[in-house]
C-alpha cells in the first residue's frame, strides 16, 4: 500500500521513459537485422543511447549508463564510418544482450531492488568490436579533426619562464596596459581546463594578445588537475582599466581566488600582489531532498511529434471507470425511483432521456480511454521467435496481423504470457527442422501468424503455425492414461481432442525441453485466458499445421442485462447470450429417455434448465406454467433456463466474484442493484454443458 | 516578477532545451526552486530557435547531442537572432570538445550531467 | 456497544497483543485486531451456489463485494439462526477480505505473550485446527485463532464441480 513512500517520483519517470527508449531501440535493431540494413537506425539507435546514458547517470544508475556510453561510442563512430566492413549480425547480437540487461535492471530498480548488474563483459565485447573497426580504417580519426581545428586557433604560446623575452617582442603601445591574473576555481566544480576557457573566450572581448598557462587546455584534459592544483595564469594587454578589468572577471562561475596586476616589461610574470578574495555572491547552497509526490505520479506531455500522446496512471483510470459505473447506478436509481414511477412527468421523462443519451457516449469515452492497441505486446514476439529459432537452428518467419486492433487495458496486461506460451510451444514443437520441412515439400522457413480482430463484441487473437500439427492419437492416448476421458471416445470431436492439452499436467512430450516444459505450459495459458473472461479453442491438421484462437470479451465493466428472480435470489443474463423470453403451456414440454425436460420451438429442441434445481434454490414457482422461460446462446448451443420471473433489463456493472470464493461454474460475476443487494450474473457458457 | 519579503525580485526566465523528457524535467524542477521560471521547453534544435523567438528567455539551457538539430548547431543560430542571448550547454562527461566548440560560437557557459544543483545554479547565476 | 469498541481500536497507538473477544455459545474466541478492518451488524447475504456450507454467500459493503463466512459452521457447530445482536467481523488477510459471522462481540482485551499457552496437541480435531493459542486472563480463557488456517481453502478445493 505506501511502498512508494520514500521513492524518489523522478524514478517513476526515469524508469518509463528508459523502458519506452528501449522498446524502439529493440524494434529499431530487429526491423534492420530483418531488411539487412542498418544505415537509417545508426543515428537513431547513436541517440537513444546517449540520452539512456544520461538519464541513467542523472539517477546514479552508473552499471547502466556506462553500458549505453560503450553503445554509443560505437554507433558514434559508426555515424561517419557505416560503410566498412562491420560485424552487424555480432553487434546486433551484443545490443540485444544490453537490452535485455538493461530490462533486467529496471525491472529490479522497478521492484526497489539495487540494480547490481555488472555489465563489463557486454562493455568489454562492445569496445571490442569498435577496436576491430577503427583498426581497419584510415587513420582519418577525429583526433586529426581536432589538431586541424586547433591550428586555427593556435596562440602565441610558451612557458611562464620567458615571458621576459616574450614581452620583449611585443608590440609597443604605450595606451595599452599589459595585466597579469590569476585565478583558481572553486574546488569540486571540475573540469577546470574548460572553464577556463570560457574566460578566454570572454576575454577575447576586451583583450588581446592573450597567453596562458596551462596552454594546451582545450587538448589537453590532464591541464583540469594542473589549473586546481597550480591555479590559471593569463597574461593579455588591454585598453581598460583595473576597475573594468576586475569587474569582468567577478562574473566568472565558479571563481574562488583571482588575482589580477598589471606587469611592466621589467616584471616577472610570476610576481604576485594584492591577492584578492573573491566573495561568492551565492548564498550558501543546500541540496534539498526532492518532494515526494503522491503515488499516483501527475500526467506530463510528450511532444516528440509522433502522436500527441498523456501518461496518465492506472489507478486514475481505475477510479474513473468505477466513477462510470458508480454513475451509471445512480442514473437508474433515478429515472427508475419508484416514487416517481407513477408520475407522469413529461418534461421529466425528456430530460432523463437526454441524461441517458449523455453517459452513454460518456461511458463510451471512458472505456475506450483504456483501450490500448495490441501492437506493442505483438511485436514482443518478434524478439522471442527470433531468439528462440535460433537457438533450436530452426529457420522461422512470424507475420503480425491486426495490431493495431485495440483491447482494455487490463487485458494487455494477462495475454502478453499466454501468447508468449503459445508461441513457444509452436517453435518448440510445431515448427519442424529446416530438413524435415523440406522432406515433407514445405518450405524451409516456417511461418507463424499472429493476428488479432474485432468480432462482434469479441476480440479474436489467433496464433497459426504450418508445422507439423497435433497428433490426435498421441493426445487421446494421453487423456486415456490420464483418466481425462468423461465421454465415450466416439463422441469425441477432433476439437475437444485438441483441447485435452489444456488440461493441468498434459504433454505428449517426454523430454522437457528448455522453452516448454513437461505440461507446464498449456493449462497456465487456459487460466491466464480465464482471468480475463476469454476462452481458447485449438484446431489442428496433422502434418500441415495449428491454429489457436483466444476468444476475448471486449467489454469486462459494463454489459446490458436482463434480471430475473428465482426464489428470494436475483441473476442477471447478459443480453447479447438471449434470444427470447416466452411463457409455456404444459403441453410443449416433454421429457427424454434421461428424465430431462425438452421444449420444441420452431421444429427444434432445446434442453430446458431449471435454475432452482441446478444451484438448489428454494422457491415456490415450480410449475411450468407458472414461471418463464429464457432462451439462451452461447457459440452455437441452446438452452432455456427455467425462471420465476423477468425483472427488467438495465446496465450492469460487472464486478468480479470476490477472490476466496473459488469459481462456480455458470457464474461469471455479480453487480449491485439500485437497492444496494446483489444480483449474480450468469456466464452461459458454463451453463450449457 | 516575484514579491519577495518586501523586495521585488525579478524571475530570471529559462528556456529548457533537452531532447529527454526526464532530463528537462529534472532539471526544471532544480531551477524553479531558485529565481528562476521556465517558461519553456523543446526536444530538439528547431523548436528551441521558435520558442527562443517566441518567448524571448533570459537564459537558455541547451543540451549537446539532440535529434533534427543538435545544441551546436542551435547556439549559432540563437546567437545570430540575438547576439546576447546567454546560453548554457549541458553535457554529459566527455563532450569537452563539443562545449569548447558551442563556447566558441557563443555558448556562456556549461553545466555537466547528473546535475550538481550547487554547479547548476552558481553557473546561471553568473551567466 | 460496537461504536464503542471501534472508538478503542482508534485511540490505540499499537495494535500489538490486541485482542477483539468474540462469542460463540459459551466459548469465547479471540482475533488479533490486526486483521480486524471492522464489525457490522449482520445484513443482507446473498447467496451463491455450489459454495461449502459455512461460506453462506456475499454481502455488498459499501460498494465493496464481501464474502461471509458462518463461524459456527465453520467450528462443525450447529447452525444457529441469525438475530440483531449477529455480528459480522470484517477481517482482511494479504489481499483477502472476508466477513465472519459470529454471535456476540465482547471487547477488545490486551494478552500478551507470556499469558498465551499453545493449544493442546491432543484434541486436533477438525474445529481446533483454527485454534493457535490459549490465552489467558485472570479466571478467564480464550481461544486465539489462527487467521491463515481460519481462511485456508484446502477443504474448499476438494469440492469440485
Amino acid at each position: 500500500m505506501s511502498e512508494n513512500d520514500g521513492r524518489d517520483p523522478m524514478l517513476d519517470l526515469y524508469i518509463l521513459e528508459t523502458y519506452n527508449l528501449i522498446e524502439e531501440l529493440e524494434e529499431i535493431i530487429l526491423e534492420s537485422e530483418k531488411e539487412k540494413d542498418y544505415k537509417n537506425s545508426i543515428d537513431t539507435i547513436f541517440r537513444i543511447m546517449h540520452t539512456i546514458k544520461g538519464n541513467s547517470a542523472m539517477m546514479f544508475f552508473d552499471n547502466i549508463s556506462h553500458l549505453a556510453h560503450s553503445i554509443e561510442d560505437l554507433f558514434d563512430y559508426l555515424r561517419d564510418n557505416s560503410e566498412l566492413n562491420v560485424d552487424y549480425p555480432a553487434i546486433t547480437d551484443l545490443i540485444l544482450q544490453s537490452i535485455d540487461f538493461i530490462k533486467n535492471q529496471l525491472g529490479k530498480i522497478g521492484n526497489n531492488e539495487t540494480s547490481d548488474g555488472n555489465p563489463e563483459e557486454l562493455v568489454s565485447d562492445i569496445r571490442k568490436q569498435l577496436e576491430i573497426i577503427t583498426v581497419e580504417t584510415p587513420q582519418e580519426s577525429k583526433e586529426s579533426k581536432n589538431q586541424a581545428d586547433n591550428e586555427e586557433h593556435h596562440y602565441y604560446v610558451s612557458s611562464v619562464k620567458d615571458c621576459n623575452e616574450i614581452l620583449e617582442g611585443e608590440l609597443q603601445n604605450r595606451l595599452d596596459i599589459r595585466y597579469e591574473v590569476v585565478i583558481f576555481f572553486k574546488e569540486d566544480c571540475g573540469m577546470e581546463n574548460i572553464r577556463a576557457f570560457t574566460v578566454i573566450h570572454r576575454l577575447k572581448n576586451l583583450a588581446y594578445d592573450i597567453i596562458y598557462f596551462p596552454e594546451d587546455i582545450v587538448e589537453n584534459n590532464e591541464t583540469e588537475k594542473v589549473i586546481r592544483e597550480n591555479g590559471f595564469r593569463i597574461i593579455f594587454s588591454s585598453k581598460r582599466d583595473m576597475k573594468e578589468i576586475k569587474k569582468s572577471f567577478k562574473g566568472t562561475a565558479f571563481l574562488s581566488k583571482i588575482t589580477i596586476n598589471p606587469v611592466s616589461e621589467e616584471e616577472s610574470c610570476t610576481k604576485i600582489e594584492n591577492i584578492e578574495e573573491v566573495k561568492s555572491s551565492l548564498e550558501v547552497v543546500s541540496y534539498r531532498e526532492p518532494q515526494i509526490a503522491s503515488k499516483n505520479y501527475s500526467s506530463s506531455s510528450e511532444s516528440q511529434g509522433k502522436h500527441n500522446m498523456l501518461n496518465v496512471s492506472v489507478e486514475k483510470l481505475d477510479m474513473l471507470m468505477d466513477l462510470m459505473g458508480e454513475l451509471v447506478i445512480s442514473e437508474v436509481m433515478v429515472t427508475n425511483n419508484p416514487e416517481i414511477a407513477s408520475l407522469n412527468l413529461d418534461s421529466f421523462k425528456k430530460s432523463s432521456t437526454h441524461l441517458r443519451k449523455i453517459i452513454d457516449n460518456l461511458q463510451d469515452v471512458v472505456m475506450s480511454i483504456r483501450m490500448v492497441p495490441l501492437a506493442p505486446t505483438f511485436k514482443k514476439m518478434n524478439r522471442i521467435v527470433r531468439d528462440m529459432s535460433k537457438k533450436l537452428g530452426k529457420e522461422v518467419e512470424i507475420v503480425l496481423l491486426g495490431e493495431d486492433t485495440e483491447v482494455d487495458k487490463n487485458i494487455i496486461e494477462h495475454i502478453g504470457d499466454p501468447l508468449m506460451h503459445i508461441i513457444r510451444n509452436s517453435l518448440d514443437h510445431g515448427i519442424e527442422a529446416p530438413e524435415d520441412r523440406i522432406a515433407a515439400g514445405k518450405n524451409s522457413i516456417g511461418k507463424i501468424t499472429l493476428q488479432a480482430e474485432n468480432s462482434g463484441g469479441d476480440v479474436n487473437i489467433i496464433i497459426k503455425d504450418d508445422g507439423k500439427g497435433l497428433n490426435r492419437e498421441k493426445i487421446l492416448m494421453r487423456a486415456k492414461e490420464h483418466g481425462l476421458i468423461d465421454k465415450p471416445e466416439g463422441e469425441l470431436t477432433d476439437k475437444e481432442i485438441y483441447s485435452f492439452i489444456f488440461l493441468p499436467g498434459f504433454s505428449t512430450k517426454e523430454q522437457v525441453s528448455e522453452f516448454s516444459g513437461r505440461g507446464v505450459g498449456m493449462d497456465v495459458v487456459l487460466k491466464g485466458i480465464e482471468k480475463v473472461r476469454g476462452k481458447v479453442y485449438v484446431d489442428s491438421t496433422l502434418g500441415k499445421g495449428t491454429t489457436i484462437t483466444i476468444k476475448i470479451p471486449l467489454t469486462l465493466a459494463i454489459i446490458d442485462g436482463m434480471t430475473i428472480r428465482v426464489g428470494q435470489s436475483i441473476y442477471t443474463i447478459p443480453i447479447m447470450s438471449i434470444k427470447q423470453s416466452f411463457k409455456v403451456n404444459e403441453k410443449d414440454v416433454f421429457k427424454d429417455i434421461d428424465g430431462n425436460e425438452i421444449i420444441m420451438v420452431r421444429g427444434q429442441c432445446y434442453n430446458i434448465l431449471r435454475l432452482h434445481e441446478r444451484y438448489n434454490i428454494e422457491t415456490e414457482v415450480r410449475d411450468i406454467e407458472k414461471g418463464i422461460l429464457v432462451m439462451v446462446e452461447n457459440e452455437g448451443k441452446s438452452l432455456c433456463v427455467f425462471a420465476d420471473e423477468l425483472l427488467g433489463e438495465q446496465q450492469v456493472v460487472v464486478k468480479p466474484l470476490p477472490n476466496y470464493i473459488k469459481k462456480v461454474k455458470g457464474i461469471g460475476g455479480c453487480n449491485l442493484l439500485g437497492d444496494g443487494s446483489i444480483s449474480l450474473i450468469l456466464d452461459i457458457g458454463g451453463l450449457i454443458p | 516578477m516575484v514579491f519577495n519579503c518586501g523586495r521585488v525580485v525579478f524571475m530570471r526566465k529559462v528556456l529548457i532545451v533537452d531532447d529527454a523528457l526526464f532530463i528537462r524535467l529534472t532539471l526544471k524542477k532544480m531551477l524553479e526552486k531558485y529565481n528562476f521560471q521556465v517558461v519553456g521547453e523543446a526536444g530538439n534544435g528547431i523548436e528551441a530557435i521558435k520558442l527562443y523567438k517566441e518567448l524571448k528567455p533570459d537564459i537558455v539551457t541547451m543540451d549537446v547531442t539532440m535529434p533534427e538539430m543538435d545544441g551546436l548547431e542551435a547556439v549559432q543560430m540563437i546567437r545570430n537572432i540575438d547576439g546576447q542571448a546567454k546560453i548554457v550547454m549541458v553535457s554529459a562527461m566527455g563532450q569537452r570538445t563539443m562545449v569548447v566548440k558551442a563556447i566558441e560560437s557563443g555558448a556562456s557557459g556549461f553545466i555537466v550531467k547528473p546535475f550538481n544543483e550547487a554547479h547548476v545554479v552558481e553557473t546561471l547565476n553568473n551567466l | 456497544m460496537e461504536d464503542s469498541l471501534l472508538n478503542v481500536m482508534e485511540e490505540e497507538d499499537t495494535q500489538k497483543d490486541k485482542f477483539l473477544i468474540f462469542s460463540i455459545d459459551k466459548e469465547q474466541y479471540g482475533i488479533e485486531i490486526k486483521y480486524v478492518l471492522e464489525i457490522i451488524g449482520i445484513q443482507k447475504i446473498t447467496e451463491v451456489p455450489e459454495l461449502p456450507n459455512y461460506v453462506k454467500g456475499i454481502i455488498n459493503l459499501r460498494g465493496k463485494i464481501i464474502p461471509v463466512m458462518d463461524v459456527r459452521l465453520r467450528f462443525k457447530k450447529n447452525f444457529r439462526d441469525y438475530d440483531d445482536r449477529t455480528c459480522i467481523i470484517v477481517v482482511q488477510i494479504k489481499d483477502m477480505s472476508i466477513g465472519l459471522i459470529i454471535d456476540r462481540v465482547i471487547e477488545v482485551v490486551d494478552i500478551e505473550e507470556e499469558q498465551i499457552t499453545p493449544p493442546p496437541e491432543l484434541n486436533k480435531s477438525s474445529s481446533n485446527k483454527y485454534i493457535k493459542g490459549i490465552g489467558k486472563i485472570g479466571e478467564e480463557v480464550k481461544l486465539l485463532i489462527d487467521c491463515d488456517k481460519l481462511l485456508s481453502q484446502e477443504e474448499l478445493e476438494e469440492i469440485s464441480y
